[in-house]
């Protein structure tokens, strides 16, 4: 148990002068669910490619299971992929298809069969498994590659944006398939996505990518709470970033001054000395909005700029008067009991804990 | 408005005209084969298969005949093989020299039938090769691949990019994935370009004219009836070649395009 | 840009001799070079060789060529061949441009489909056929002298002709044409057009100062094509046009089968090589000019 089922080391990809993934470390233990997130050209899917053998490391190691794999050919490996497009064979039949990896493997048809029959039974596609692929819809497609991956029970399934061709209301149904497979089975799903909700929603443990490399790994909820970097805060896109100068320092406790007024955090990790320039962030979900102004340390005044509705949640985005831009999340319900009719003017509040100092650039 | 759709009118009718034109000659050419004017014009005189019997009868058109499907189906193989190979090379990989590499198999139908014809000539009979109905195969093969290449590369335009890395990960080797996937795959194009060089040998004259030797084919045989006088059987003959190359062509066509109606995004 | 990992180059096997790669990639190479660049290549230097009693030498000498180039015979060819070739695809491309436009515009999307589907059939389908045809339609006594004579016209002489053998050229070169033709016609955007005609430009005016230039590239290429058949064709300059006089490639004809002069016909056909790879150099250049500065 103390091998890790995937370990990579040091992993360079480069396209001729291209650097498409530099310096990846990561492990992942069995029963893992991973997902790699972040924008288009991040490297995520490179870096998932390389799991799969289709791409090789230009330096760096990756040990899956303990063994060395920087030179198995793909189809020495066992670690099917869910594709984006879902590379479903058009000349084979759901079954078929279905049957293919173990056909690979040379296993008997009347195994074949039964355990294609199985895998399609258990994603509720069974009775389509004679039709033609072309025929079947978005979402029975998604089953039929997904029972092609699982049929011969890997102990790692490769997923790069399986859901990002499927309608909304089918992403959610999807989105629980997935998550109770992967529980059942215990096996390791990497889950490459640029999708937030996808990856908070599902994911054990998300590694968020930037220029190829990783920006910050971490559980859904360190991620939001405690982006570890500026990249990152502003990529989960619910932050209020603020820089300003180290004002006074006592213990854990900092004050910072910045052109919008003087807050109060608490530093974590290193505190840094005054004089120094700092950012920190403060989730738009703890944000206290009120009319009067309230008594107590972190106020910052506003203007309501426009609101945003998403179901029961309410975004409402302000500005200071020198243009700082300002999100806060609530319940539509608590945006009842601010008085609506008294000009546009806001107070902005928060607690010292709520901040979040991220730690001083290194780079850039 | 009214003056644009009489230009559509006219324009339309022009287009018709030019069909006719292009398909007169394959009329006439049948109509006459079942006239029996020896030499063929309007008014039409009795209907006859006088023309056919006399080829049915001719033992040189069926040793042409032979040739021919010998050296149809052959070339058909060949050049449908070298162009697939062609094609799955370009689609798949990139290196040096790529460009160059494609001039060198799309170039032979550019350059004129009687050059190569004479080029081929000269380069068998200095191999030793000339006269033989493999010469007219080999040189057949060049002037085909490039159109078996065409079909082929369309049809793994239309693959998903992922379907070849796809078998790889279920544990298919390349030679296995070629077998299981991009040859199912490619099958419509396969076909269709099997028939497209079929079609294109079997209608060759002037390379065969000048390699065959003394085993003629089937247009080789009709262009030295052609060069003594006017001979109706060559209408006969004539109409039994355009049914063949049409068939091929048409059948060519048709796989061509339950292809293209196969098109899923 | 995660995409960029998806063009393979090679990078999965970077073993210099990937067997599987190789049995891909080599056959074809083989088989062009022995069968295809050896052959013209072997032309070229042929040209240089020398017949005595009736036996090839390999040898290298100008004899050929200082031959061929003095006699008018072969300048006059070779004045009629490109005369006639230029002939034909200025005839073949005015005359196929309204079908084609008619094709890209004035049609259905299915009309063309069946269209392409027709003008396909004779691109493959027998030429020397069909040229045994037009020979009997043309002739003194054939059909369209017998339709014309019902009107009281004629007869006319259609056969060993400069005409005849222009409708030999069109029989080869007009559905290639005309596909090829509507192909890039029909790629024009059609928003330039309906801003031409919203601007008050008459359809005549259209065609000429809006469609031609933006289809240039692609008509340019059908006339191209067109010349190279034309230039290569034997069979309608010999039986439609009479042979009178000779085009180059009934030059090769004759010098190959009757005198046995392969260095002479080699001779012949390295000029015609020559003069196509010009013209059609010539030809690409200017397809692809202003494309830039426009």
């Amino acid at each position: 148990m103390s091998t890790p089922l995937v370990s990579m080391e040091g992993v360079d990809k480069h396209f001729g002068t291209f650097v498409a993934v530099k310096n990846i470390n990561l492990t992942i233990d069995e029963g893992e669910f991973i997902a790699i997130m972040g924008t288009s050209g991040c490297g995520k899917t490179t870096t998932l490619r390389m799991l799969a053998g289709l791409e090789q490391p230009t330096a760096g190691t990756i040990r899956i299971a303990g063994k060395l794999m920087n030179d198995v050919r793909p189809h020495q490996r066992d670690t099917p992929m869910v594709w984006q497009s879902l590379a479903l064979f058009p000349f084979l039949n759901a079954r078929e298809n279905v049957e293919f990896g173990l056909k690979m493997r040379n296993q008997p048809a009347d195994i074949r069969r039964k355990k294609a029959m199985e895998w399609l039974d258990r994603l509720g596609v069974v009775e389509f498994a004679e039709r033609n692929i072309e025929t079947l819809s978005g979402g029975q497609k998604q089953r039929v590659a997904l029972a092609r991956s699982l049929v011969t029970e890997p102990q790692l399934l490769l997923l790069d944006e399986p859901l990002s061709a499927l309608d909304a209301h089918l992403v959610i149904r999807m989105q629980s398939v997935l998550t109770k497979l992967q529980r059942e089975l215990g096996i390791t799903f990497v889950y490459v996505t640029h999708s937030q909700s996808e990856a908070f929603a599902m994911a054990d443990r998300v590694i968020i990518m930037s220029n190829g490399e990783i920006a910050q790994t971490g559980l859904p909820r360190d991620i939001y709470r405690e982006p570890a970097n500026r990249f990152v805060a502003e990529f989960v896109g619910r932050n209020n970033i603020i820089t300003g100068e180290v004002a006074g320092v006592s213990g854990k406790k900092i004050e910072i001054s910045s052109p919008i007024g003087r807050f109060k955090l608490n530093a974590d990790a290193t505190v840094p000395a005054v004089g120094d320039t700092v950012t920190f962030v403060i989730a738009a979900d703890l944000v206290e909005v009120t009319r009067a102004k309230p008594k107590a340390d972190n106020v910052v005044d506003c203007s309501l700029i426009s609101e945003e509705f998403i179901g029961s949640m309410v975004t409402l985005f302000l500005e200071t008067a020198d243009g700082t831009e300002f999100k806060v999340q609530l319940q539509e319900r608590e945006l009842a009991t601010l008085d609506h009719n008294s000009g546009s003017l806001f107070y902005l509040s928060w607690k010292a804990e709520s901040a979040h100092l991220l730690p001083a650039e290194t780079n850039k | 408005m009214r003056s644009s759709s009489l230009l559509t009118g006219v324009l339309r009718g022009y287009t018709a005209l030019l069909f006719v034109f292009v398909f007169a000659p394959i009329a006439f050419s049948v109509i006459f084969s079942f006239n029996s004017a020896r030499f063929p014009t309007i008014p039409l005189e009795s209907f006859t298969l006088h023309w056919y019997e006399t080829i049915w009868a001719d033992p040189d058109v069926w040793q042409a005949l032979r040739n021919s499907v010998v050296v149809s189906l052959c070339t058909s193989v060949l050049a449908t093989a070298l162009g697939f190979a062609t094609a799955y090379t370009d689609y798949r990989y990139n290196f040096r020299f790529k460009s160059a590499y494609l001039a060198l198999v799309l170039l032979p139908p550019t350059i004129p039938l009687i050059i190569m014809a004479l080029a081929m000539l000269a380069w068998f009979s200095k191999i030793g090769a000339s006269g033989e109905l493999w010469s007219i195969i080999i040189a057949h093969t060049v002037l085909a691949a490039p159109f078996a290449m065409a079909i082929t590369r369309l049809r793994l335009n239309q693959m998903d990019k992922d379907l070849e890395s796809a078998a790889w990960n279920l544990g298919a080797s390349e030679w296995r994935a070629m077998r299981e996937v991009i040859i199912p795959f490619c099958k419509p194009a396969i076909i269709s370009a099997a028939f497209l060089t079929a079609a294109v040998s079997f209608d060759e004259f002037a390379i065969a004219w000048f390699v065959s030797g003394l085993n003629k084919t089937v247009p080789v045989l009709i262009l030295e009836i052609v060069q003594g006088n006017i001979d109706p059987q060559v209408n006969a003959i004539g109409t039994f070649v355009f049914l063949v190359s049409i068939t091929l062509v048409i059948a060519a066509q048709v796989f061509f395009s339950i292809r293209q109606s196969k098109v899923s995004l | 840009m995660a995409q960029v990992g998806h063009i393979d180059d090679g990078s999965l096997s970077p073993r210099r001799l990937d067997p599987y790669a190789l049995t891909w990639r080599l056959p074809i190479i083989a088989w062009q070079v022995l069968f295809f660049v050896g052959p013209l290549l072997f032309m070229v230097a042929m040209s240089f060789f020398l017949v005595k009693n009736y036996v090839m030498q390999e040898t290298f000498v100008f004899d050929n060529w200082a031959k061929m180039f003095s006699r008018n015979y072969f300048r006059d060819s070779y004045v009629y061949t490109l005369f006639l070739a230029t002939l034909s695809t200025f005839v073949v491309s005015v005359l196929a441009f309204p079908a084609s436009f008619a094709l890209a515009f004035k049609v259905s999307d299915s009309t063309w489909r069946w269209a392409l589907f027709l003008l396909i059939i004779p691109f493959f389908t027998s030429y020397l056929v069909r040229i045994f045809s037009w020979y009997v339609i043309l002739a003194e006594s054939g059909v369209i002298n017998a339709m014309l004579s019902i009107i009281g016209l004629g007869p006319y002489t259609m056969l060993n002709t400069m005409f005849g053998t222009i409708v030999g050229y069109m029989t080869l070169t007009l559905p290639l044409v005309v596909v090829l033709q509507t192909f890039s016609l029909a790629n024009i955007d059609r928003n330039l057009v309906q801003a031409a005609h919203n601007l008050g430009c008459s359809p005549w005016r259209t065609v000429y100062t809006v469609i031609v230039p933006l289809a240039k590239t692609g008509l340019i290429v059908a006339a191209l094509f067109c010349f190279i058949l034309s230039f290569g064709d034997f069979v309608s300059p010999y039986y439609l046009g009479g042979s009178k006089p000779p085009t180059l490639p009934i030059l090769i004809i004759d010098t190959t089968k009757s005198g046995q002069q392969w260095p002479r016909a080699a001779v012949v056909a390295v000029v015609m090589m020559a003069t196509l790879i010009t013209i059609a150099f010539a030809a690409i250049t200017l397809a692809y000019r202003k494309r830039t500065s426009r």
